[in-house]
């Protein structure tokens, strides 16, 4: 998609060099030390590491267990994803309605994994509330059913989000178009609104397989035996056994199906051409709809998962309040007098963290989209690939590398919060970056090209052209990161020190330790703190004018 | 644009670093990672700070979390003593030289078998394994509470019974050991894959399976006393036995890190806890170790082992064999 047309210009080497450096430092160089611990062994190169995983059948099925559950909760994740953003992008809501919906969307992402998967122990364990009440005696959870709903309910906001910023902006004109010209409202969602979500769909489908392949939590307490998969072997070989060599190894295994995944979605989504914001669309006109049955369908499908969001969360509510759960039900503070007094440092680090990583996440996210996209320069490719690496990885992995490679040699950081930023940022910037590209992917380049032939720089036509039509994408991807900042483990549980705790951290702490109430009081904590945060984020954007209707930006 | 974002990290780390220094320039400060409990490892840094003065940074991690974490930063040590954990951790850590050789002032008041021959580490504390079964469930089947490892195997309990997972955890090492004591290595195994039908999940601490079965979700487990016995003190329906066949016992221990940044503190620290004083906390906490300094009278009745029959392993022997068998239990038993 890159327009060759565009000069090289003096701006580009120090950004394109700063970028470079950064991801060398905070992705490569942790990569290779990694590299040397897997397959050195005395200075010496080996393959004995991977051999020894490839040898054991346990090991082999938690690769063939991995790659089944990714794609399985990438189907339904997007599929969710996309029903929901196509309700309150397409379909005529009160606005209080739609609020809410994105509202409930979210808490399954900005709620640490361990929680909802406890919620879902409660409901559909053994003795589970839901089973008792539907009289179903032997379903079994821990496993693969475990495991698929638990994940698709925690990532399909990540598709929903992906999605909804991409039918956001496409103009309804074009379907109108199709309307008027005698389609079916169904025909029209076919051969129109459909292709031209193609790229949102793909990076969705991308970023959940992605995501399900790297999840450690989830599994970690739904899986059980019975089912193991890669991240949790990995993560049990290393903490468990001590086996640093040996979880790496089973960690490269996940890199191979998350990279393949990764080249197939960009040679797939970058043969279409799917130019919406043309810059040449008249007045446009108010969303029709897909028709009656289709809209219930769609709304019936969210009216469900809501609820069964809801119930979980309640059960989570209950938990933080009860005195001691499933036993003595009478009301109390204590677990959350607890929160403010034993969890107060952590949750003034928590915070501090995700604040100081978003923005740095943010301008990362635009950068790194902006070049890959619309600069041509050697090596393009490989800095989009480099900048998603990170996120391929298993998070716990993620956090052992840069143990090592920062906790002596040249650059020492471990015990700071630079070592937290940083693995956040480079890890969950992933969907900034990807959402940005997709978005990138929608607008014409003649636009930028149009600011750039009238005289203007290229800084300020990346300033007043490109960024503003980007925004909503920036938003989603910046407000992705600040959520995992707050809630995610896998990479941190590794990176956190005496100086510096995490709200995750503790969490998982009462959960092992068995003070239920007190971990449901965190995480009620944790769940507002992130909704207040995001909703501050939300104004602060409305406040500063970005209000985007497909039309190109407002400054 | 490019200094900026330079600038940004360098800032950071400078701050950091400022952090870092404030807090440990002002105040004699010790940093220590442990193993126990947040509840309990509060109370005894706390009476410690009491004590002494010195003020204590700390986190909490599960023994192979501990210890992945100390050979991680063994070339830069960030904490100067390690609290609790069993025995056989601190030997697997030795191999890479992990800890430091230091004598406790009242040495002599633990007894020998309780602590490393080499200084590494000293014990201070026993905690016996144990069967923690509903007793609902057991009301509901007209059961008796599991008075031997075989009543384990019974079809009642069919994907009844949380455990530990002994990839993860000190508590299910102590279970093959238990058995292994009991039935011979072999035949401790066999068990095992007989005891897995029943199962119906391994949990990767070893408190995990606890309130599951306090909550009903399921029947029985093995779990350390001094997990067994808190669920117990939240009055939640469970009952505690034994095997007559007997169980052996993990030593919850100390010790300090090869190469600590506050090696005075980090010695007045394992000084302090291996005196009477951390015995007594134990004792009027309830905290459930059993405490093994000399000269520290046990009022609770359940930690009286007198009526149960224990076996000994040592722990440089457990250390040693850990990863064997927990190879084996991955690819015989968990298949």
């Amino acid at each position: 998609m890159s327009s060759s047309s565009m000069k090289k210009d003096p701006a580009l080497i120090p950004v394109i060099t700063a970028l470079w450096l950064a991801l060398g430092l905070f992705v490569i160089y942790p990569f290779i030390k990694l590299l040397l611990t897997t397959f050195t062994v005395d200075g010496r190169f080996t393959m004995a590491n991977m051999t020894l995983v490839f040898q054991n059948s346990y090991d082999r099925l938690a690769f063939v267990n991995s790659i089944w559950l990714a794609i399985a909760v990438a189907a339904m994740g997007t599929f969710l994803g996309f029903v929901f953003a196509f309700a309150v992008t397409r379909i005529k809501l009160p606005a209080p309605v739609r609020w809410f919906i994105a509202a409930v969307t979210v808490l399954p992402l900005i709620s640490p994994p361990f929680t909802s998967s406890i919620a879902l122990t409660l409901s559909l364990g053994p003795n589970g509330i839901i089973l008792k009440f539907l009289g179903i005696p032997d379903f079994n959870i821990y496993g693969f059913w475990g495991t698929w709903i638990s994940e698709s309910l925690t990532y399909f906001p990540v598709a929903f989000l992906t999605i909804t910023s991409v039918l956001a902006c496409i103009d309804p004109n074009l379907e109108d178009a199709g309307l008027s010209l005698g389609g079916s409202p169904f025909k029209v969602f076919r051969t129109v609104t459909l292709p031209l979500t193609m790229p949102a769909i793909a990076n969705a489908v991308l970023l959940l397989f992605a995501c399900s392949l790297a999840d450690f939590a989830t599994p970690l307490v739904l899986a059980g035996h019975q089912f193991p998969v890669l991240p949790t072997q990995a993560y049990l070989q290393i903490t468990g056994l001590y086996d640093l060599k040996g979880g790496a190894a089973l960690s490269f295994a996940l890199l191979v199906p998350a990279l393949v995944v990764f080249f197939l979605q960009r040679f797939w989504v970058g043969r279409k051409n799917y130019v919406t914001v043309s810059g040449k669309s008249g007045a446009q006109t108010s969303i029709k709809g897909m028709g009656r049955a289709g809209e219930t369908v769609v709304l019936a499908i969210c009216a469900a998962v809501i609820s069964f969001i809801l119930f979980l969360y309640a059960l989570i509510l209950a938990g933080a309040v009860t005195k001691t759960w499933g036993l003595d039900n009478s009301l109390t503070l204590d677990s959350f007098t607890y929160v403010f007094t034993h969890g107060r440092k952590a949750m003034i680090d928590t915070l501090i963290i995700a604040c100081v990583a978003t923005p740095i996440g943010g301008f990362l996210a635009v950068c790194i989209a902006y070049v890959t996209q619309r600069k041509n320069f050697a090596g393009r490719a490989l800095m989009e690939v480099v900048s998603l690496l990170n996120f391929a990885l298993p998070g716990t992995v993620v956090g052992i590398a840069y143990i090592i490679a920062f906790n002596s040699g040249p650059i020492v950081l471990t015990g700071t919060m630079s070592i937290l930023v940083a693995a956040y940022v480079f890890r969950y910037d992933s969907a900034g970056i990807r959402s940005v590209i997709a978005s990138l992917q929608q607008i014409d380049p003649s636009l930028e090209e149009a600011s750039l032939s009238l005289g203007a720089t290229s800084v300020g036509t990346f300033r007043n052209v490109t960024l503003p039509l980007v925004i909503p994408a920036l938003i989603a991807g910046m407000k992705y990161l600040f959520i995992h900042s707050m809630t995610a483990i896998s990479a941190t549980i590794f990176l956190v020190s005496v100086s510096w705790s995490l709200l995750t951290a503790r969490i998982l702490e009462c959960m092992t330790e068995l003070q239920f109430g007190n971990a449901c009081a965190f995480s009620v904590v944790l769940i507002l703190l992130v909704f207040g945060f995001n909703g501050m984020m939300t104004l602060a954007i409305r406040a500063a004018g970005f209000n985007y209707r497909g039309q190109g930006g407002n400054k | 644009m490019s200094r900026n974002h330079r600038g940004t990290f360098g800032l950071l780390t400078a701050m950091a670093l400022v952090l870092v220094f404030c807090g440990g320039a002002f105040a004699a400060t010790l940093n220590a990672y442990t193993v126990m409990p947040e509840k309990y490892a509060s109370k005894v840094f706390e009476q410690f700070t009491k004590d002494t003065g010195i003020k204590v940074n700390f986190i909490r991690f599960s023994s192979g979390e501990a210890l992945a974490r100390l050979v991680a930063e063994k070339n830069n040590p960030q904490v100067d003593v390690l609290l609790g954990g069993p025995a056989d951790v601190y030997t697997a850590g030795q191999k890479d030289n992990v800890f430091a050789v230091y004598v406790p002032k009242q040495q002599k008041l633990t007894p020998a078998e309780y602590r490393d021959p080499g200084n590494h580490w000293t014990g201070i504390g026993l905690i016996p394994l144990c069967f923690l079964t509903n007793t609902d469930f057991l009301k509901k089947n007209s059961l008796k509470a599991p008075a031997a490892w075989g009543d384990l195997l019974a079809p009642a309990y069919k994907n009844g019974l949380q455990m530990a997972d002994a990839r993860t955890s000190g508590t299910a090492t102590e279970r093959i050991y238990s058995l292994i004591a009991v039935y011979g290595v072999d035949g401790a195994f066999d068990y095992q894959k007989k005891l897995h039908k029943n199962v119906q999940l391994y949990t990767k601490s070893g408190a995990g399976g606890a309130l599951p079965i306090a909550q009903g979700q399921a029947a029985s487990g093995v779990f350390y006393l001094v997990d067994a016995l808190d669920i117990q003190q939240q009055k939640y329906p469970v009952v505690i036995s034994y095997p007559k066949e007997g169980v052996t016992f993990g030593i919850e221990a100390t010790g300090m890190i090869a190469g600590a940044k506050h090696p005075e503190e980090a010695k007045k620290f394992i000084d302090w806890a291996t005196s009477p004083k951390l015995g007594e906390l134990f004792v009027s906490q309830k905290i459930n170790y059993i405490p093994i300094v000399q000269g520290v009278k046990i009022q609770n009745p359940a930690l009286d082992m007198s009526k149960v029959k224990l076996l000994k392993v040592g722990a440089e022997h457990k250390g040693d064999v850990r990863k064997k068998y927990v190879e084996r239990w991955v690819n015989e038993v968990i298949r």
